[in-house]
């Protein structure tokens, strides 16, 4: 993949940017459980998940590049379920509502369909989000301070890992000569050997740092929010309408 | 008239990381004067960092210490932390914040300075150390050197009178540990350095402590000591 997680923060440039950050977030969490919720074996709940990921993709701006790689990684991700069909087939059938073949496709189906609406959901809101944004959206959500304060810290350190990955990526493909495919293994191979040691390291320091610098005690939210505007009211609203109707397609099928 | 109390004084101090271990610091004694600028030496694991975590009461110990006249416990932990200016020795360890301005601002921002005020004082700060351009830059596009300038305007913005710098050369080119003596050198704040890179630490103090296993085996203004001490290894 060409496109990194790394970059794809904070890349959107759809009018999901006006939204405050709590928002966006709010969104896309709505969202993603919608398209979750919702039975994909039913047209209406084909076109409900379908559309709703197009919308929030359209909203978000996300990159088409972006877009392309995590489209591919979803089906490349999903798409071997259906090598299980011909033995599904076979065996007595017991999922999904059909007989046969078409009893068959449809675990797959409904695998292929959550499992890249979410996806594709998720890239899209964080497409929408800067690490800032993030930050000032998870300290403006109704969290417990101490908790949110740990929320954001751990949002933190999560970037400053990905850019330190994107570091160890770059020295282990140069040094390993070849392609990324192969880099991308041997740095799958080395997370807990590496990764894990490091981590835990720097969870002690930092953990030390916030105690010296006094994070815990702060009130965070000195940094300033962006207030709920009527878009913002809309938008929840709206994210609620979504998830209800994802909520009615759900009840209706059982 | 009485003289302002010492920046930081050491009383016996000894820290065990496990309960039955050797020490990691056994029995230290030493004081800084306000103002004062010493240079922590010692090899790896002599027991710098424990000392500097020690004095911002991070580890237990045993013993005395003091922050400006405060005595260091769990206690008045929070009291003497807003005396201290801390450098971690990788400065990815302490900077907390995604944007260069928002973490150096944090620690007025904590003292409830408005917003901007703290952000004005926070671009001078990082004016002063070189780094003003680089005010609204997230943090992760920055270098080893820019970054470490960053947090050490986060650790000045408040005036401490206390500076604990932990190995603050190490990963720097020369003349990026030129210009951050330079720099350290125009503080008036004490200052407690710890570093094993003795041209570093001799540029910026006289006064040399030597910390041998957890001891101090020497504290003076005399190299020959440690140049021995070390040759032989
Ligand atoms: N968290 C810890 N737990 C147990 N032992 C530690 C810990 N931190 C340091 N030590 C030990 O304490 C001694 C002094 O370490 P340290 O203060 O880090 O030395 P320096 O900073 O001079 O390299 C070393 O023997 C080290 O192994
Ligand atoms: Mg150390």
């Amino acid at each position: 993949m060409r496109t990194s997680w790394h970059e794809i923060w904070g890349s959107g440039r759809g009018p999901a940017a006006r939204l405050a950050p709590q928002t966006r977030i709010l969104a896309g969490a709505a969202f993603f459980a919608a398209c979750l919720m919702s039975p994909a074996l039913s047209a209406p709940g084909t076109v409900f998940i379908t559309a709703t990921t197009a919308v929030w993709i359209y909203a978000s701006g996300l990159p088409g590049r972006a877009l392309r790689s995590s489209a591919l990684l979803g089906l490349a991700m999903f798409l071997p379920y259906f090598l299980l069909v011909p033995l599904m087939v076979k065996g007595p059938s017991v999922t999904g509502p059909g007989t046969g073949w078409a009893g068959a496709l449809a675990v797959p189906w409904g695998i292929l369909l959550h499992g890249l609406a979410g996806l594709l959901i998720a890239t899209a809101t964080i497409a929408t989000l800067t690490a800032s944004d993030l930050r000032g959206g998870l300290l403006a959500l109704p969290f417990p301070r101490v908790l949110a304060a740990i929320l954001v810290q751990i949002v933190h350190q999560t970037f400053v890992l990905l850019s330190e990955t994107n570091r160890v990526a770059a020295a282990m493909a140069v040094r390993g000569g070849s392609g990324r495919w192969r880099a991308a293994v041997r740095m799958l191979s080395s997370l807990p050997r590496v990764w894990l040691p490091r981590i835990l390291g720097r969870a002690d320091r930092v953990a030390a740092a916030m105690e010296i610098r006094g994070f815990a005690e702060a009130d965070l939210r000195i940094f300033g929010q962006r207030v709920i505007r009527a878009p913002d009211a809309v938008v929840i609203v709206l994210a609620g309408a979504v998830l209800a109707v994802a909520a009615t397609l759900r009840l209706r099928l059982l | 008239m009485t003289s302002p109390a010492p920046a930081l004084v050491f009383d016996g101090v000894t820290v065990r990381y496990e309960v039955d271990a050797s020490p990691a610091v056994d029995n230290v004694t030493f004081s800084l004067a306000a103002g004062e600028r010493a240079a922590l030496v010692g090899l790896n694991g002599s027991g710098k960092t424990t000392i500097l975590l020690a004095a911002v009461g991070l580890v237990p110990y045993e013993g005395d210490i003091r922050v400006c006249g405060t005595p260091v416990s769990r206690r008045t932990a929070a009291e003497v932390r807003d005396r201290v200016g801390f450098l971690f020795n990788l400065p990815d360890d302490q900077l907390l914040f995604p944007k260069v301005i928002e973490d150096v601002a944090f620690g007025l921002l904590r003292r409830g300075f408005d917003r901007t005020e703290a952000y004005r004082k926070a671009v001078l700060a990082l004016d002063s150390l070189g780094v003003g351009a680089l005010a609204e830059w997230p943090l992760q596009h920055l270098s080893h050197g820019q970054k470490q300038r960053v947090a050490l305007a986060g650790a000045m913005i408040t005036d401490p009178p206390l500076l604990l710098l932990d190995e603050p050369s190490a990963s720097l080119d020369p003349p990026g540990r030129r210009a951050l003596a330079g720099i350290l050198g125009r503080l008036d704040a004490a200052m407690l350095i710890a570093t094993h890179d003795l041209d570093f630490g001799r540029r910026l103090c006289r006064r040399l402590i030597l910390l041998e296993g957890g001891k101090v085996a020497n504290d003076g203004e005399d190299l020959s000591t440690i140049q021995r001490l070390w040759e032989m290894e």
